[in-house]
Parts: C-alpha cells; sequence; structure tokens
C-alpha cells in the first residue's frame, strides 16, 4: 500500500512565443536560456525546443516586449491548481525552482567580484585626460554600489600617477612598474591586467575608448571570456547593482542598454570628453598595492625597434578624423584666402578646419583634409558645415557628428536636412560675426 | 628520288614534329585552367568561327579604317593555303604533285590566282612596314622585334615564291609551265626580265636555290607561329568558336563552401578559356585604344594586361604540368608576367575592350576573378572601400543612411506601395534615386512621366535594397550573393513580374546577373519603358522642352551591356523636335563617364581624371544641355562642369526630366 502522499511537481509548462509580440530585439531570449532550448529563425523570432525547456521562464522576464508566456496543457493546468492547493495545505516554504537554484549557483560566483577599476592610460608616464574621466563616472558607480573605487596603473617608472589617481578620486591603485611595460604592447598590457583583475576580482573595469584603450579591451575581454561594450555614453548601476552600458546603435537610430548578466568583470569603453572631468582634490589619499610583473620580456614576441616621430610638422600633421571640432569649407569659400575665416573659428572653438572634394579640386585646401566619400570620416562633437551645399558624397563622410551646424546661402541646400541647426546666410558675414562674439564671452569669462 | 627530296623529307618531318610538339606544349597548359562548357549551341558557334574570320568585319571597322590591310592580308593567306599545301606537297612527292599537272583551264586560274595574290601580300607587308615606322598606334610595341620578324618573313616568302616561279619560267623545260607563265604575271616578269639572260642551268639552280628559301621559311615561320603573336593564326578562328554566346555582362557565381577557394590569383584559377583568350590575343591593341583608364594615364592597358597573364602562363604553366607551384605571382609587381593591384582597380567595367576586339577576348571577367581574390581572399582593396562595403552590408546603401530614409521622397511624390495582385510595375529606384539630392530630382519627373502615363506603379518603400551591382564589379561576392538572394526573394514574395528601373546599374544586374539566382521576371529600363509610352501615345508631349542643343551619352551599362542606344534619342527626338546631337565616341564606342566597376566610390589619384575627359569631349560639341540616364553618369558631368568652370553654360539632365518637362500641362 501507498501511504506517501504523492508529491505533486509544479508544472512549470514551455515556453511558446505570442504572434506578432516579437521585436527582433537581437535574442534576448536566447543568450538567457540555461539549456540553450532556443534557436532564432530567419525573422529574428524564437523556436522554442519544448523537449529541452525546464520552465525556468528566464526567457519571459528577459523579453522586452513581453512576446513570451509559459504554456500549459490542461491536464498541467489542473496540476497547477492541485499544486498550489496542497502548497497552501503545507504552509511550507517553496522549493527553490531549478532556475532559482541556477541563480545561487551563480550567485556566489558573482558575488566574488567587487569594485570599481579604471586603466589609467599613459604615455611615456602622461597619463590621458579620459582616464580621469573614467575615474569621476567611477566614483559614482563606486558610491552607489558601496564599493571601492581603484585606478589600474600600469608602465614603467609611473608611480607619479597612482597620486595622480587619488587625486581624482581613487583610493587604491594596483601598480605594475617594470621596464618591459615602457612601450605599449598588447601583448605585455593585457596580460597584466588579465592577471590583476584574476587575483582581485573587480565587478566593473573601465577604459577609455582611445586606439590604445579599444585595442587592449577588446584583449583583456576575450582573455577573461566577459562582455565588453564599446564607446559607451551612459554609465549607471540599476536595482540591482549591475552595470547599464548605454550606447547608441542602429546608426544612432536607437539607445541601447546592454548588461553583462553572466560574467565578470563588467567591461565598458568611453570615448574621451564624454564624461565630465571630476574636481582634482591634491589632498587625498590613497593605498597603493604593488603588484610584480606577470611579464617576462622574453615572453613577448613583439619588440620596438625604433620610435620614428612624426616629423610633419604645422598644419600637414593635422588629422582631421582626430578633432572633436570641425570647422569645414565648400566650394562656396571661393578662394583659399577666405578659409582663413574658418580657421579664425576653429582657433576659438579649438578645433581643425575640413573640406569638402570640391574644395579640393579647386585647390583651395590639401587632400588631407577632404571630409567625405573618398576623403576622411569623422565623427566629432560639433561639426560646422561652411558654404557645402551637403551632396551625399559629403554627408557620408560626416553625418555621424554629434551636432552639425550648416550655414548655407540656399536655404534648399541638402545639408540642411541633416542640420541640428542651420543659419541661412552668407558665410563671409555669419562666420565672422560668430568669431567675434566668441572673442567677446571669451572676455567677459575672463574678466569674471 | 633526288637527294634534295630526301633531305627535304627529312627537314619537313623535323619541322612537322617540333611543331605538333611546341603546339601541344602550349596548349597542355591551356588545360590547366578551370572547365567552362563553351560547347552548347553548336551551330551558332560553327556560324561565328566561319562569319567572323572570313568576313574580317571586325578588323574592318569605321575607327580602324587601316583594318582593310589586314583583311587584305588575311584573304590572300587563305587563299596561299592552297598554294603553300602544293608546294610541302611537291617538296615531298616532286613527280606525283604539281599544279602544272592539273587541266591547263585550272592551273592557269590557279597561277594567276596566287601571283596576284602574292603581289597583294608584299603590297600589304610594305604598307604595314611603312605605317609601323612613320604612323605608328600610341603604344611602342608596335615596333617590336616579333613583329619585324614575321613581317619579314611573310616578305620573304613572296619573294623567294616570284623568284621560284620566274626561275622555272627562264628555265624554259616545262611546257606546261611555260603555257601559263602569261596567266603568272610577276613571276612571268622576274623569270623574263631579271632572270632572262640566265643560262637553263643557272636557272635551274637559282630556282632550287629560292624554292630552298621558300621551303626554309615556311617551315620556320610554321615553328615561330607558338612562340610568337602569330600564333593567333592558330587561336583566333577557334576562338570565335569559342565565344560567349551571350554578350559578357556578367559574373560568375561563386560556390561558397569550406575549403573553397575564391577568385583567380594564380593562372590554374583562370578558366581555359581565360588561358586560351591569351593566347588569341593578336596585339592589336584596340582594346586599349578605347579604354577609358589607358586614355587618361591610368596603369591599366588592356592589352598589356592579357599579355601578361599569357606570359604568366608561359612561366608558371611547365611548373604547373608537373604538379609544382608557380614561379611568378598573378597578382604583383607590374612587370612581364604579373598585374599589378592598381591595374585591377583602375578599371570602369565599361567593356569598350570586349566590344572592340577582334578576337572576342573577355577582359572584364578576368579582372573581375581577380578583384574577387584581393577581396575575399586577401581583404586587401583601397581604403575608401572599408565604408563602403560597411555601409552596404549593414545599411544596404553605399552612404550607410538608415533604410527607413528611402522612404522620404514618397510622400513628396504622392507616391505609393507596391501592391502584389494590384500594381502592374514596380519602379526600383535605386539607392541614389532615394538619397541622393540631385538623383531625388530625376526620381520625381520620373513618377510625373510614369503618372502623365497612367502607369500602375508602385515602389518596395523601405524594404528596397540596395542591387548590389558595385559589389559584384568590385569582387566582393560574399555580400553580393547575400543581396540578390534577399532581393530576388522579395521579388517574388510581393509577386513582383515587372520592374522599372532608373539606373543601368540597377537594369543590368536585375536583368542579368539576378538570373543566375532565379529571377525571371522583365526589367525595364525607363529610358526605354518612357520611349515606348510616348510610342503607345501615352504620353502627350508638346515638344516644346527648350534645352538648345542636346547631346546625348550613352551609359556603358545601357548600351555596351543592353544594346539600348535607339530608345532614348528617339524619346529625346520627341520631347525637343529633334534628335540628341552625337558624340565623336559614341553608341558602341562611347567613352565611359567613369563610374561604373564600382569607381564610384573610388578616387582618382593618377593622369587625367576620366569624368574631366568625357566632359570635355561634350563640350565639344558646344551643347546647351547634356542628356544622361543614369545617376553615375549624371553625377560626373555634373562634377566635370564645375571642374571646367561651364557649369552656368550647360546643364545635365536625365531623359525622364527632359521629357517631364515637354509634358502638355493639363
Amino acid at each position: 500500500m501507498d501511504d506517501k502522499k504523492k508529491k505533486i511537481k509544479k508544472p512549470r509548462g514551455v515556453a511558446k512565443l505570442i504572434p506578432g509580440k516579437c521585436i527582433a530585439c537581437g535574442a534576448r531570449c536566447q543568450t538567457s536560456c540555461p539549456k540553450e532550448g532556443v534557436e532564432m529563425n530567419d525573422k529574428g523570432e524564437p523556436v522554442f525546443n519544448a523537449a529541452l525547456c525546464i520552465g525556468c521562464a528566464k526567457c519571459v522576464k528577459v523579453c522586452p516586449s513581453g512576446a513570451i508566456e509559459m504554456f500549459l496543457t490542461e491536464e498541467e493546468k489542473k496540476l497547477l491548481a492541485e499544486w498550489e492547493a496542497q502548497r497552501a495545505a503545507e504552509g511550507g516554504a517553496l522549493k527553490a525552482e531549478e532556475g532559482e537554484e541556477a541563480k545561487a549557483a551563480n550567485q556566489p560566483k558573482l558575488k566574488e567580484y567587487s569594485g570599481v577599476w579604471v586603466f589609467v592610460e599613459q604615455s611615456d608616464g602622461n597619463a590621458a585626460t579620459v582616464a580621469w574621466e573614467l575615474l569621476g563616472v567611477g566614483g559614482e558607480l563606486a558610491k552607489k554600489l558601496g564599493v571601492e573605487l581603484c585606478a589600474i596603473v600600469i608602465g614603467d617608472n609611473v608611480k607619479h600617477l597612482c597620486d595622480e589617481a587619488f587625486s581624482y578620486g581613487a583610493s587604491k591603485a594596483y601598480l605594475v612598474d617594470d621596464p618591459v611595460y615602457k612601450n605599449y604592447r598588447t601583448e605585455s598590457y593585457y596580460k597584466a591586467v588579465c592577471h590583476l583583475v584574476r587575483k582581485y576580482k573587480p565587478e566593473i573595469v573601465l577604459v577609455g575608448a582611445t586606439g590604445l584603450g579599444r585595442d587592449l579591451a577588446g584583449a583583456v575581454a576575450t582573455d577573461l571570456l566577459t562582455g565588453l561594450t564599446a564607446d559607451c555614453t551612459g554609465l549607471a548601476i540599476d536595482d540591482k547593482g549591475f552595470l547599464m552600458q548605454t550606447r547608441p546603435a542602429f546608426g544612432g537610430n536607437i539607445m541601447a542598454t546592454i548588461m553583462t548578466e553572466r560574467t565578470r568583470p563588467q567591461m565598458s569603453t568611453v570615448r574621451p570628453h564624454v564624461m565630465p572631468m571630476p574636481s582634482c582634490d591634491k589632498g587625498r589619499k590613497g593605498t597603493v598595492i604593488v603588484e610584480p610583473s606577470p611579464v617576462k620580456e622574453n615572453d613577448i614576441l613583439v619588440k620596438v625597434l625604433q620610435i620614428i616621430e612624426d616629423s610633419r610638422h604645422g598644419a600637414d600633421a593635422i588629422d582631421v578624423s582626430a578633432a572633436d571640432v570641425i570647422v569645414s569649407g565648400g566650394r562656396g569659400m571661393l578662394s583659399k584666402e577666405n578659409f582663413g575665416i574658418l580657421q579664425d573659428l576653429a582657433d576659438q572653438l579649438g578645433g581643425v578646419v575640413g573640406c569638402s572634394r570640391a574644395a579640393v579640386e579647386a585647390g583651395y585646401m590639401p587632400v588631407e583634409r577632404q571630409v567625405g566619400q573618398t576623403g576622411k570620416t569623422v565623427r566629432p562633437k560639433i561639426y560646422i558645415a561652411c558654404a557645402i551645399s551637403g551632396a551625399i558624397q559629403h554627408l557620408v563622410g560626416m553625418q555621424d557628428s554629434d551636432v552639425i551646424i550648416a550655414v548655407n546661402r540656399d536655404h534648399h541646400a541638402p545639408i540642411f536636412e541633416v542640420a541640428t541647426y542651420g543659419i541661412v546666410g552668407d558665410v563671409f558675414q555669419v562666420i565672422p560675426a560668430i568669431t567675434k562674439r566668441l572673442k567677446e564671452l571669451k572676455k567677459q569669462k575672463v574678466a569674471c | 628520288m633526288s637527294v634534295s627530296t630526301v633531305i627535304f623529307i627529312v627537314v619537313f618531318i623535323a619541322a612537322v614534329t617540333l611543331f605538333f610538339s611546341s603546339c601541344f606544349n602550349r596548349f597542355r597548359m591551356v588545360a590547366l585552367g578551370k572547365p567552362d562548357n563553351r560547347f552548347k549551341e553548336i551551330g551558332r558557334r560553327i556560324w561565328n568561327m566561319l562569319y567572323y574570320p572570313f568576313s574580317q568585319r571586325c578588323t574592318i571597322s569605321r575607327s580602324y579604317r587601316f583594318g582593310i590591310n589586314h583583311a587584305l592580308l588575311f584573304w590572300s593567306f587563305m587563299l596561299l593555303l592552297i598554294a603553300n599545301t602544293e608546294f610541302l606537297l611537291h617538296g615531298l612527292a616532286p613527280d606525283a604533285i604539281a599544279f602544272s599537272k592539273l587541266p591547263s583551264g585550272a592551273y592557269h586560274a590557279l597561277a594567276m590566282i596566287f601571283d596576284i595574290v602574292s603581289i597583294l601580300v608584299l603590297v600589304s607587308i610594305v604598307a604595314a612596314v611603312v605605317r609601323r615606322f612613320f604612323f605608328p598606334p600610341k603604344f611602342i610595341e608596335a615596333r617590336s622585334r616579333d613583329a619585324f620578324i614575321i613581317l619579314g618573313l611573310i616578305a620573304t616568302l613572296m619573294i623567294a615564291f616570284f623568284f621560284t616561279h620566274g626561275a622555272e619560267i627562264a628555265q624554259g623545260e616545262d611546257a606546261a609551265v611555260a603555257a601559263a607563265a602569261s596567266y603568272m604575271p610577276i613571276s612571268n616578269f622576274i623569270g623574263t626580265s631579271i632572270l632572262g639572260g640566265l643560262s637553263t642551268g643557272g636557272a635551274e639552280t637559282v630556282g632550287h636555290f629560292f624554292w630552298w628559301i621558300h621551303a626554309i621559311a615556311l617551315l620556320g615561320f610554321l615553328n615561330y607561329l607558338p612562340y610568337s603573336k602569330h600564333m593567333h593564326i592558330l587561336t583566333s578562328i577557334p576562338n570565335c568558336f569559342f565565344r560567349s554566346i551571350d554578350k559578357v555582362v556578367t559574373q560568375p557565381r561563386e560556390e561558397f563552401k569550406k575549403g573553397n577557394v575564391y577568385g583567380a590569383e594564380r593562372v590554374d584559377q583562370l578558366t581555359w578559356k581565360d588561358l586560351f583568350d591569351s593566347y588569341s590575343c593578336t596585339e592589336c591593341g584596340r582594346c586599349s585604344d578605347n579604354c577609358p583608364a589607358a586614355n587618361t594615364g591610368k596603369a591599366l592597358q588592356p592589352r598589356l594586361l592579357i599579355h601578361d597573364i599569357k606570359l604568366n602562363l608561359l612561366k608558371n604553366g611547365p611548373l604547373l604540368v608537373k604538379k609544382g607551384e608557380p614561379a611568378q605571382p598573378l597578382i604583383g609587381e607590374q612587370h612581364g608576367g604579373s598585374v599589378s593591384e592598381q591595374v585591377l582597380w583602375d578599371c570602369t567595367t565599361c567593356g569598350a575592350c570586349m566590344e572592340v576586339c577582334p578576337v572576342f577576348i573577355e577582359h572584364v571577367p578576368k579582372i573581375v576573378k581577380m578583384r574577387r581574390h584581393l577581396v575575399e581572399m586577401k581583404s586587401k582593396f583601397p581604403h575608401e572601400l572599408h565604408n563602403f562595403f560597411e555601409n552596404i552590408e549593414g545599411r544596404s546603401n553605399p552612404w550607410g543612411i538608415a533604410p527607413e530614409k528611402r522612404a522620404s521622397w514618397i510622400q513628396e511624390a504622392g507616391a505609393s506601395l507596391f501592391e502584389a495582385g494590384k500594381t502592374e510595375y514596380l519602379f526600383y529606384v535605386g539607392c541614389a534615386g532615394s538619397f541622393d539630392s540631385r538623383s531625388k530630382q530625376v526620381t520625381l519627373a520620373t513618377t510625373k512621366v510614369l503618372n502623365a502615363a497612367g502607369v500602375s506603379w508602385g515602389v518596395l518603400g523601405k524594404d528596397e535594397l540596395c542591387c548590389g551591382d558595385s559589389l559584384r564589379r568590385l569582387g566582393n561576392e560574399f555580400v553580393f550573393e547575400d543581396m540578390a538572394k534577399k532581393n530576388v526573394k522579395l521579388f517574388q514574395d510581393k509577386g513582383i513580374k515587372k520592374i522599372i528601373t532608373q539606373c543601368p546599374h540597377c537594369f543590368s544586374t536585375l536583368k542579368n546577373d539576378y538570373r543566375q539566382y532565379g529571377a525571371d521576371i522583365e526589367v525595364l529600363h525607363h529610358t526605354e519603358f518612357i520611349n515606348s509610352l510616348i510610342e503607345q501615345g501615352k504620353l502627350k508631349l508638346n515638344g516644346g522642352a527648350n534645352l538648345g542643343k542636346v547631346v546625348f551619352h550613352d551609359s556603358c551599362y545601357l548600351g555596351r551591356y543592353n544594346s539600348v542606344y535607339d530608345e532614348p534619342r528617339q524619346a529625346v527626338a520627341a520631347a525637343t523636335g529633334k534628335a540628341p546631337a552625337e558624340m565623336d565616341k559614341n553608341k558602341q564606342r562611347a567613352f565611359c563617364c567613369g563610374g561604373g566597376g564600382g569607381r564610384m566610390w573610388l578616387e582618382e589619384t593618377v593622369g587625367e581624371r576620366i569624368y574631366v575627359a568625357r566632359t570635355e569631349q561634350a563640350l565639344e560639341q558646344e551643347p546647351d544641355t547634356i542628356c544622361t540616364c543614369c545617376p553615375y553618369c549624371m553625377t560626373m558631368f555634373e562634377d566635370g562642369l564645375k571642374d571646367k568652370k561651364a557649369e552656368d553654360k550647360v546643364k545635365v539632365m536625365d531623359l525622364s526630366e527632359i521629357v517631364a518637362s515637354a509634358l502638355k500641362q493639363g
């Protein structure tokens, strides 16, 4: 006789797509499934493998448009009712769902990671300012999490940078000081960073999105098998303590918030001048943790044989694609000399002068300054297009600029379709007027 | 049997053996190439093989009047083949075979024909030498050693011919020969006036001497053939047989499979037909003569490209035949046997080379195959293409603009989307027509014309994808295959059966290339469609489009590629009241604007700009309006006019804009 009361297991059902609701977000459901039971079809919609589904409902929770539901057969629905009745009768504690078990299994792993780290990029002992900007935003993240803000300082004879980091808000600095790090090489630097991360387990690592930073961050993230979000414009902590990494996507048509849910550390790169500079307090102190170099010179196959100084000086050495502010002129500038008024404005704004192909063909500017389809692609913060019609061949080179200001006599000029601000007027009047006003404003500021 | 005959038999056997051995070695290397079925439609092929060479119609053409010289040479050579066959057989069996043994009627006729033909050949040779020295074609290789050796050998053969026969006549021993003497004017002249004073024995010796000169020259020439450009004697007629039955307007699909190699970086990765082409080249240089790149100082010269492929095959062939590795790269530093990367990127795929080639060599597919290697295997291409490839792959348009912006002109035009079952024609706007501000004006004009004619038309709106033309011509089959499949599926899903395109590149790609992906659609270019509307009386034109003198520019992908020459001209005539003016280089010989082959996205840094050269050609006609049918051509001319500071005097208009301006109001 079976006198053991039959323990009913809570029927969880299988995941099912609600037709028409999927927004093809990019397979979040697939990523969330612990059993790899979700395939994506050509339309970006999920196809659930019922045989693999354990009913953990993670996909249901992660779907941004509520397009997934747990499907129960009639039998299962009856079972569910019975289970709830039994549970109510028992009044006992809920047995952990398998999903929650899994979460619990993961939790200790994630919990091991603590702290917000910022990589201090340096060249010949001079720190890149983006590192200080990151300490600013990193400090806010650390405060919200209640953890410490640390700096990673790697180089040769760079201890002074630890002190600088403290003045910008770091409470700790991990220092790896050795001649092997004198010149940046991917292998030496990424190995050093990974060694530190594995030993000290930060939950967040921030790197500046410079050429060096992009090279380093990618290598580190690959080695650590963790996620990396590049070019973030926003960083924040959500109510679960995860890092929310925000960046524009799909050509700037949407802002995507990206989470690194299952791995640590959460890594992001941020472009220079996106985050504000924090205040500098020379009095602040911190702890320096000196870490011996995990890398020996003999281990690195790449050797720096010679550093060739950029012999170009003056105007030719300017790279328009690196500038934050570009004042650009087109055929309508009419002469080489007239580009001088653009240079004046650029000087006031701390920018450089660019041009369209027409200006190069007409001999007004050298080809290095050309922005466009067959020239350079630029993404400055501010692009001022003067006497440029805005033909598509030019637009393709600058349409991703943060702010586009257009000045043109012709109010039908296509440039106005993409400009954030447009001024219909004569460049020869408008630009000098702007330059003059800027000079006045600067004088006023100084006077105050 | 005389000693002379025995020696000749030995010499003959040696020469012929050597000749066949040389041929075998050469052609064995052609077999290294990949397969290519050139045996379909045998009937047409045989016709091609007989008609083209024997009519010599490619050599004698409008712009190459001197080709008549070659035609003369060719026909004479064909006739002299009979004479030379008799000559060799006579040498092997002198008593058995001789023309003089034929009935006198036949013998006299043949004797006269050969005599006259031989002097024509000699005149032709002299003309050729004079031309090479005093009026040479543009390329310096016209005065090559090869050329003069060949001319010299032929001249030697003719002179030997005359002196042999003259000596025979002077000998006076053979009655048949004596009777025929009056039918051989030049030989007779030699025989009587020059050799007349000799004794019988002396004449016999002279005759013998020149007979042997002829024999050596003939057998020597035969063996020289496989080593010179004169190999075209053996290969040009077969090449006409193997020529592509369809016009060469597409490139073959790639088979994307793990382990496959894409494109061609070695001669054995080209097809056998490509290699045979390189043997067939007569080095006439007409391709280079008509090439827009070669004419503006670029590295690309189609003749040298084909020649380099040949040299590479000759160098690497022997190694490859033994299953070894090639010693010289096909794509590398430009020198004998290697093609530089710059040469490959210079090509606009305009097809002018293939249009004029007398032996139907296919230049463009070879270039695209080598581009494929660079793009798909090496990821090596000009830096401007980085952006371009990324934009097309990611946003399906060359400028990286958000796809939904494709539809932004639709509201302004009051256009509507294509509805399956309801709309007759899909108006495939193309990337330029959707995004480029100047081309958008053309789009609006086209819609105006279509509406005026009451056509049932619709667009795809933001679902429209780029046709992928530039991708394929640049060698990026990876992305092209993807786009083509997507597009074909889109057309099938929407039940689209008829398409009107605005751009010749979209037109040619949708019409020709997409067939490889199973598309079965009627595709029309807007110029042919508009012209048919006019002919059907569906458009009321007031013939008053006052555009002054209109000069017409043929787009390569419309004209040469798809043979649409007359329809746009007729439409212009209907709109303006008179036929448009022509440029010197027009129709099949039109000069490219420089935008095709993906070059729209590249910058020209060497020599004269192609678009400037074409603008200058247009300005020579002193037009008020330049009529184009293509957004690339339009962009090029607009820029060209600005560069030549003529934008105030001359304007560029698309055909649809011209027709739209002539529509009767109300």
